[in-house]
């Protein structure tokens, strides 16, 4: 589903940000991504959805090169693909449900449809309740799960994390990984970017450790093959689907 | 997304955008009326005037004066030839007993200046009412006219058209200079407008990030500002309109009385030419947009 093919990315500085990047993740895979900052995570994430273009080598999603897709088709290449960040990036002047509704709206859905995928979406997450507030009147964890929502909404075939438990504590971290778990059991390729070695242990699957932009290790899931990899529900992703209905 | 629902949104996302940056807002808004204003005035001043020389033209004397020595052949002549001229609707001969008449009802403190000199004081005259001169004909009428005064029996040809001409190139001038002033003001409310969007999207540039980070096209991502810019254009357009509006009818009929104000004063700029004015405002207001989101910082990276 995504592959890296000698990825090298390097700052108008001359710094490489990763270097000679190669690698291959499946459809319905849970990846956790790790390595100290400035290790290149990020960088590794941006690649994927088209926020950054490598210096050299190719990245695959879906069997296309995201480096050749022309600018106009980037928004439609995003749509597939849900990001959740560290600080969450909500619009704070927009509710709760206009966040996560953005999309819906983007594509036309008019508003009692884009109340109804919202509110899927945040029952999901455990925030249906939530739809009329601000997110300045959510707490951290709530504030990600509502990241999490958005990126949602979309039935996206990939869900990219990158350090969505930075600004939570332990409790609030594991409830969110549980979370991701969740999302990925429905079929959705995960790739969750940390360097909480714990966080890592606790869950077992496949690690990329990166270092100096360098791929240095690459553990194999000790859970056996994916669930979603076995599974009738396998890319399909359908099983509660939000908005499936309604933009097939 | 259809266009109704996209426009909508636009509009909604640009009124909000306006009350975040208000007082910014409002400079624009007012840059662009004052602008449109002083354009307006030069359009209503340019629109009186160009009346006003078309009634001078349609009143305008053309008076051949006759040499005392010229004989009665020469003048049925002359008075044929005057005739021919295609800009001539009617001819009167004036005869120095009737000019004198003239003369005397005009000035009579001068009258006796007349009286001492004889019957041969003032000369004969051919007066000729003209048709308007179509300014594509203008050299062909003027070059007519030097014919006439080079004539043998023509001691003078008194036109109004002459300095009914020069009145149009003053009003030329008005015109072009009005016309420079209000591309500078223009210009500058263009470059206001855009320095708002700018700031604007500044403001918004989380959001973009977010919206991008959806899917979000760049017509979905920009629509917001060009309607920003356009909404303040239409603002700055309509104040302008009614500043118009206001100073006419508090002034006009103050002036009324005056020759040269009254003139200017005396019709008011036409429902159409005020919706094109506060159009005009609107697209200033959308160049004002475009120019400043076509700088790089909302460009997509990576592209």
């Amino acid at each position: 589903m995504i592959q890296f093919f000698g990825v090298t990315k390097r700052f108008p500085t001359g710094q490489s940000a990763l270097d000679g990047i190669s690698l291959e993740i499946a459809r319905g895979e849970f990846c956790f991504i790790t390595g100290a900052s400035g290790a290149g995570k990020t960088t590794l994430l941006k690649l994927i959805f088209r926020e950054d273009v490598p210096s050299s080598g190719q990245i695959l999603v879906n069997g296309r090169n995201v480096s050749l897709i022309p600018r106009g088709k980037i928004p439609f290449l995003r749509r597939t693909i849900g990001v959740v960040f560290q600080d969450f990036r909500l619009i704070e002047r927009k509710t709760i449900f206009e966040n996560v509704a953005f999309l819906p709206r983007i594509l036309g859905l008019d508003h009692g449809r884009q109340k109804r995928v919202a509110f899927e979406a945040l029952r999901r997450v455990g925030l249906s309740h939530r739809m009329a507030s601000f997110p300045s009147q959510l707490s951290g964890g709530e504030k990600q799960r509502v990241a999490i929502a958005r990126a949602l909404i979309n039935e996206p075939e990939i869900l990219i994390a990158d350090e969505p438990t930075g600004n939570l504590d332990h409790d609030l971290s594991q409830e969110i990984v549980r979370l991701f778990l969740d999302i990925h059991l429905r079929g959705t390729t995960v790739l969750f970017a940390t360097h909480d070695r714990v966080l890592i242990e606790s869950v077992g699957h496949r690690v990329l450790t990166l270092a100096h932009g360098r791929l240095v290790e690459d553990r194999p899931s000790r859970r056996g093959p994916s669930p979603a990899l076995n599974t009738s529900e396998a890319g399909s992703g359908t099983a509660e689907s939000p908005l499936s209905e309604d933009l097939a | 997304m259809n266009f109704l629902q996209a426009a909508s949104y636009f509009l909604r996302e640009a009124v909000v955008g306006l009350a975040r940056s208000l007082r910014v807002s409002l400079l624009a808004i007012l840059t662009i009326a004052v602008s449109l204003f002083l354009s307006g005035m030069v359009l209503l001043v340019s629109k009186n005037l160009s009346r006003t020389v078309h009634e001078w033209r349609a009143e305008a004397r053309f008076v051949v004066y006759l040499a005392p020595e010229l004989d009665a052949a020469g003048r049925a002549a002359l008075r044929a030839e005057i005739e021919r001229g295609r800009w001539t609707e009617g001819l009167e001969e004036i005869t120095p007993e009737v000019a004198r008449v003239r003369f005397e009802r005009a000035f009579p403190s001068l009258a006796e200046l007349v009286a001492e000199r004889g019957s041969g004081a003032l000369p004969s005259s051919f007066e000729a009412v003209l048709k308007p001169v179509p300014p594509a004909d203008v050299s062909g009428f003027e070059a007519w006219v030097e014919d006439l005064r080079g004539r043998p029996g023509v001691a003078m040809v008194d036109a109004d058209q002459d300095w009914i001409s020069q009145v149009e190139t003053l009003l030329a001038l008005i015109r072009g200079l009005g016309l420079a002033l209000a591309t500078i003001l223009l210009g500058a409310s263009v470059f206001t407008i855009a320095s708002v969007v700018r700031l604007t999207s500044f403001l918004y540039r989380e959001e973009i990030g977010v919206m991008r980070l959806v899917g979000a096209t760049e017509f979905y991502i920009r629509g917001p500002f060009y309607f920003e810019g356009i909404l303040q254009g239409l603002l700055g357009g309509l104040i302008a309109a009614g500043a118009l509006g206001a100073s006419h009818f508090v002034l006009a009929p103050r002036v009324a009385s005056s020759l040269v104000a009254g003139s200017l004063a005396a019709t008011f700029l036409s429902p159409a030419e005020l919706v094109a004015l506060v159009l005009f405002g609107g697209i200033a207001g959308w160049t004002g947009a475009i120019v400043s989101l076509s700088r790089e910082s909302l460009e997509a990276p990576g592209g």
